[in-house]
């Protein structure tokens, strides 16, 4: 997902999301960092999606920029459990504030759970998305994919520099 | 209105095709074009013929249009929910499904529709809007017209008239507008009343709102007069001609693969099959011989199908073979009014011939049919 130009709109969604403030982006780092060390290392796309894979089955989700940028999530449109998706493939879509934001795989290969939690509760994504807001679960065709993927503080350092 | 002859036709059939280095020399900054189609899914299908195709990095563009009546819901909403499908189907509406979110409007000639074309970081609703507003002043400085933090253009600051809805694709984005002029607001409000008790679903609502039309505020304001002045305002703020060109969506040679575009959107896998899961959870009042008989009706409806189904029936009120035969192909069929037509009339042909149960049946499958 491409998001500065969203950033722009800030100032207008903020008062419908105030309980997440974007954090500094120093400390931001240091607590993702952190976290990594407690799950298998996440690693993100350029569209803002993560992926983070153990024992052969990645969990994707978006970033903390990502789901700050959207502003609230009124509906997650997930694919079916079985879905073959190569990388970059369109896997589903995510409304927002009447906007709907298309969702892209960061990796090939097969759909093998998706989020149930999120069809009654769909802001999961805002609130928790590194944890509870996850979108789907998938197998890794191709781990060497996974090398093409920026690693957390690549990432970090990727959205300081589009927001710049 | 500069709506532009044949000839700027063929000036865009031209550039389109001519290979992109030749067609930025020629075309920077914008591109106005105008739609020659009142057909809501030809117009549609521009919309995602050029989100698909177009290079939108050094050219942004604005489409204008309008369609013959038709209901036009978000991409994650239940028509059943939003909508009065059968008073559609009586007046001969279009319903067609976008692929941009947010809510439920009704068009016809007297709106038009406006939507914004740039690459994904150049997407930027409020300042689109208030392009519109600023056109609006420009014409007529003393309207009272403002930009919501909801993305609406309210006039009088109670009174929408305009709704927003957006797509972000990859690499392009669009957002797209709806400007009420002079349309008809008995069809608006009638076809926008949903008459389903009962229904059960995550999918996106619409958020109801009083509408009002430019045209009563101010009689000389034509949807002519609006478009053009919004195509100046547009042009202006893009430093490009104001220019209209006019696009056939029919075109294939120019718009290649729309035609497939425009049939996908035309689809019943599209418009009902994309409806969100939902429930139905009601009760049929059915008034049979002098009395009312009570009879609850569930249904789970998943891609536009029917994925369980009960039907509690009286006692001894069909054969309780028929019955379940009824709940048994009803289970798997579409949601559909003419599916369930066919499906019920062939179930009748092998039911015996009995007046009594001839009549009953009918009665009850009409009831169902109008859930439909």
């Amino acid at each position: 997902m491409a998001w500065r130009a969203l950033r722009r709109v800030g100032p207008v969604l903020a008062p419908r999301c105030p309980r997440l403030p974007l954090p500094p982006r120093g400390p931001a780092a240091r607590r993702l960092g952190t976290s990594s060390l407690l799950l298998s290392a996440r690693k993100f796309t350029d569209k803002h999606e993560w992926i983070s894979v153990e024992n052969g089955i990645g969990t994707v989700g978006i970033s903390n920029f990502a789901q700050e940028a959207l502003g609230d999530v009124v509906y997650c449109s997930l694919p079916e459990v079985g879905t073959k998706l190569s990388k970059h493939d369109e896997f589903g879509a995510l409304e927002s504030v009447k906007a709907a934001s298309e969702l892209y795989s960061p990796l090939s290969g097969e759909v093998t759970e998706i989020n149930a939690a999120l069809a009654d509760n769909p802001g999961l994504v805002n609130k928790s998305c590194y944890q509870d807001g996850w979108l789907i679960k998938m197998t890794v065709a191709n781990p060497a994919e996974l090398d093409e993927l920026m690693t957390e503080d690549a990432y970090e350092k990727y959205i300081k520099s589009i927001e710049d | 209105m500069v709506l532009q002859s044949l000839k700027n036709c063929l000036w865009l059939s031209c550039v389109l095709r001519t290979p992109k280095a030749c067609f930025w020399s020629t075309a920077s900054g914008g591109l106005i074009i105008q739609s020659v189609s009142n057909d809501v899914y030809q117009n549609l299908a521009v919309e995602d013929w050029i989100h698909d195709h177009m290079d939108l990095e050094k050219q942004q563009i604005l489409f204008l249009w309008r369609n013959s009546p038709a209901v036009v819901i978000g991409r994650h909403q239940n028509p059943w929910q939003e909508c009065n499908l059968r008073l559609l189907r009586q007046k001969n509406i279009k319903l067609a499904r976008r692929r941009s979110g947010g809510g439920t409007v009704y068009h016809d000639l007297g709106n038009i529709n406006l939507t914004f074309f740039t690459t994904r970081k150049k997407y930027e609703r409020m300042g689109n809007l208030k392009l519109v507003v600023k056109a609006l002043k420009a014409l007529r400085p003393q309207l009272d017209v403002h930009v919501t933090d909801r993305y609406d253009i309210l006039l009088n600051k109670q009174y929408k008239i305009s709704g927003t809805a957006a797509k972000l694709g990859r690499t392009s984005a669009y957002h797209h507008c709806t400007l009420l002029c002079n349309a008809d607001k008995f069809v608006l409000s009638s076809v926008l009343k949903s008459p389903y008790k009962g229904l059960k679903s995550n999918a996106t609502a619409s958020v109801p709102a009083s509408v009002k039309n430019l045209f009563e505020e101010d009689a000389t304001l034509t949807s002519e007069i609006l478009l053009d002045a919004i195509a100046k305002e547009y042009a202006v703020q893009h430093q490009i001609d104001h220019h209209i060109t006019l696009i056939n969506p029919a075109d294939e040679t120019l718009l290649p693969g729309i035609s497939n575009k425009t049939k996908e959107l035309q689809t019943w896998e599209w418009v009902y099959g994309k409806t969100p899961k939902f429930s139905i959870s009601t009760c049929l009042n059915i008034a049979y011989k002098g009395s009312v008989l009570d009879i609850k009706v569930n249904m789970d409806v998943k891609h536009g199908r029917i994925e369980a189904c009960n039907i509690d029936l009286p006692e001894q009120w069909l054969p309780s073979g028929l019955h379940s035969e009824l709940v048994r192909s009803l289970t798997g069929s579409k949601f559909c009014p003419n599916e369930i037509t066919m499906l019920v009339t062939t179930l009748l042909k092998v039911c015996p011939q009995d007046n009594e149960l001839h009549s009953r049946w009918s009665l009850l499958c009409e009831n169902m049919i109008r859930l439909m």
